[in-house]
């Protein structure tokens, strides 16, 4: 079992492995959202119980996506595609050691100027969901 | 970069900011204030979560979030911070100097 939370506590959760490995996204959506690039892994929904979501709460991002944050501390947590019956959890809620390994990097066509990727890993304009594999 | 627990809960990955004096900031809309500890609070955006804002008890100036930044930035990494409290799921490879 794998637990995680955000910084208050206010919306914790239980995952269940395999977990998918990380993938750093880029795009502009989650730079805004996480303050620099978001890092996450997924879970089907059955895979994650929320034990504490007093705090949760969602923002429909775009016609298809929404993503949970906590409305006490502003953690950046969850991202949900409609329809997919899946959750994507932020890796840096993540409290237990879960052996995670990033994956690649995507929608680096939207990535900021400030910094540069150097870990060797693969840099992907966009994600098709395969990316690494 | 900041890679302590916090900014890493915060984020949901690493959080990247740079620091401006308060007297050259001008700050619209509502930001929703948290306390993790007496010594600093971090903001966000009430609405949509987006971690915008970090500001130290006492100091006149105030860190923002670099991902928040429309467009160019114009900016460089200067270092990785706290990064003894970093996720085991990455490595930092940029040959940016890094502080324990």
């Amino acid at each position: 079992m794998i637990i995680g939370s955000c910084l208050c506590g206010a919306v914790a959760f239980e995952l269940t492995p395999p977990l998918r490995p990380v993938y750093a996204c880029h795009c502009t959506q989650c730079r805004k959202t996480s303050g620099h690039f978001w890092a996450a892994t997924s879970v089907p929904d059955a895979a994650l119980v929320l034990t504490r979501q007093d705090g949760l709460r969602w923002f429909q991002s775009s016609a298809t996506t929404k993503r949970g944050f906590c409305g006490g501390c502003g953690s950046s947590l969850f991202w949900v595609p409609e329809g997919e019956e899946r959750m994507v959890v932020a890796a840096g809620a993540i409290d237990t050691p879960a052996e995670l390994q990033t994956k690649a990097h995507v929608f680096m066509a939207d990535k900021g100027d400030y910094y540069e990727i150097a870990d060797g890993l693969p840099q992907c304009a966009g994600f098709k969901g395969d990316e690494g594999a | 970069m900041c890679h302590c627990s916090q900014c890493r809960k915060q984020s949901g990955g690493i959080w990247a900011s740079a620091q401006v004096r308060d007297t050259d900031i001008s700050i619209s809309g509502p930001v929703s204030w948290f306390e993790a500890t007496s010594t600093a609070k971090r903001g966000s955006c009430p609405r949509c979560g987006s971690f915008l804002f970090w500001k130290g008890a006492g100091e006149d100036t105030i860190s923002f979030a670099l991902g928040a930044i429309d467009g160019n930035s114009g900016l460089r990494v200067e270092k990785h911070i706290f990064t003894a409290s970093k996720g085991d799921y990455y490595e930092i490879a940029d040959g940016v100097p890094q502080e324990h």
